[in-house]
């Protein structure tokens, strides 16, 4: 081989070394680069399937607890049924008990004689329902506490309530009034009805 | 080989040279400009799995939420009805307990 044929062959052979090296760097930068973008875009499709299943779960435990917020709603309502019905039945049960005398009298009794003592005048005007009209209203102060009887001067009023029972006690001119009617007691009681009723029915 | 035949060969060869590496700086170029492409296009196909495996996860998730859902419903109206029927049960007993307590004098 002649010096000149060694000499181009070896500015061909540079030649080729360089051009593989350029393009071999560029393939190198290239992979880098599609390296650190699948590592970039790998991230961000991690994140946007984790976003979904926060979602998603999200999603399920709403479903859940509208569902146990619908039985919840349901359990209260037919409670509340019960409940109302229990105490309708206490009321028409209370209203019936005023035929029963040997109850009813020493509740009536209990109710005039904490009313005059509420009212704590000389002188109580004692109203009574047409029911208890029709018992006789000296009977009745019999059964009142002769104590209570000789510091207050007790009336009858003959015109009746409108109650079921029980009585309403009024200062003479009727501008203090005491209202213990049977109504009265319920409405009073009923806080302490409605705990005992649901301790009853529902152990609660 | 005179000398300028020799001057001429090796002028040749400096050409086939230059001209060699000016092409690899062109497919250099080339290979360059094509991993953008390259790059957006993996973007999209990994962001569009993403996306779709995301919709499988929120329907699944709705499905099993309602299915849950609907044996908790059944679960809870069985619990009712036993507990209306034993309240039912006590509703007589409970209207006498409170009836005695609106006649009890205290």
């Amino acid at each position: 081989m002649s010096e000149t044929s060694k000499f181009t062959e070896d500015i061909l052979k540079s030649a080729t070394e360089k051009a593989e090296s350029i393009v071999r760097e560029a393939e190198t930068e290239t992979q880098r680069a599609s390296d650190e973008a699948k590592v970039t875009i790998s991230r961000e499709a991690e994140a946007i399937v984790r976003s979904a299943r926060a979602d998603a779960d999200a999603v399920k435990r709403r479903q859940i607890s509208e569902a146990r917020h619908r039985a919840k709603l349901r359990e209260q309502q037919e409670k509340d049924k019960i409940m109302q019905d229990v105490l309708d039945q206490v009321q028409k049960r209370t209203s019936q008990l005023v035929e029963e005398e040997t109850k009813y009298v020493p509740l009536l009794t209990h109710l005039i004689e904490s009313g005059i003592q509420e009212l704590g005048d000389k002188a109580a005007m004692i109203h009574l329902s047409k029911t208890d009209l029709g018992r006789n209203p000296s009977n009745m102060e019999q059964k009142i506490n002769k104590s209570l009887l000789g510091r207050v001067k007790v009336e009858w009023s003959k015109e009746p309530i409108d109650a079921s029972g029980g009585a309403v006690i009024s200062s003479l001119d009727g501008k203090i009034r005491i209202v213990n009617t049977l109504d009265q007691r319920f409405e009073a009681l009923e806080p302490r009805l409605l705990i005992e009723a649901r301790a009853s029915l529902f152990g609660e | 080989m005179s000398g300028i035949e020799t001057v001429k060969v090796i002028v040749n060869a400096e050409k086939q040279a230059s001209k060699m590496i000016d092409e690899a700086m062109t497919e250099a170029s080339a290979i360059r400009k094509r991993i953008d492409s390259i790059i957006q296009q993996q973007r999209q196909q990994m962001l569009a799995e993403a996306k779709k495996e995301s919709a499988a996860i929120a329907a699944r998730a709705g499905e099993e939420g309602k299915l849950e859902a609907e044996q908790y419903e059944r679960e809870s109206l069985q619990a009712l009805k036993a507990l209306v029927a034993q309240a039912h049960a006590k509703k007589d007993a409970t209207v006498e307990k409170l009836v005695t307590i609106m006649m009890r004098v205290e």
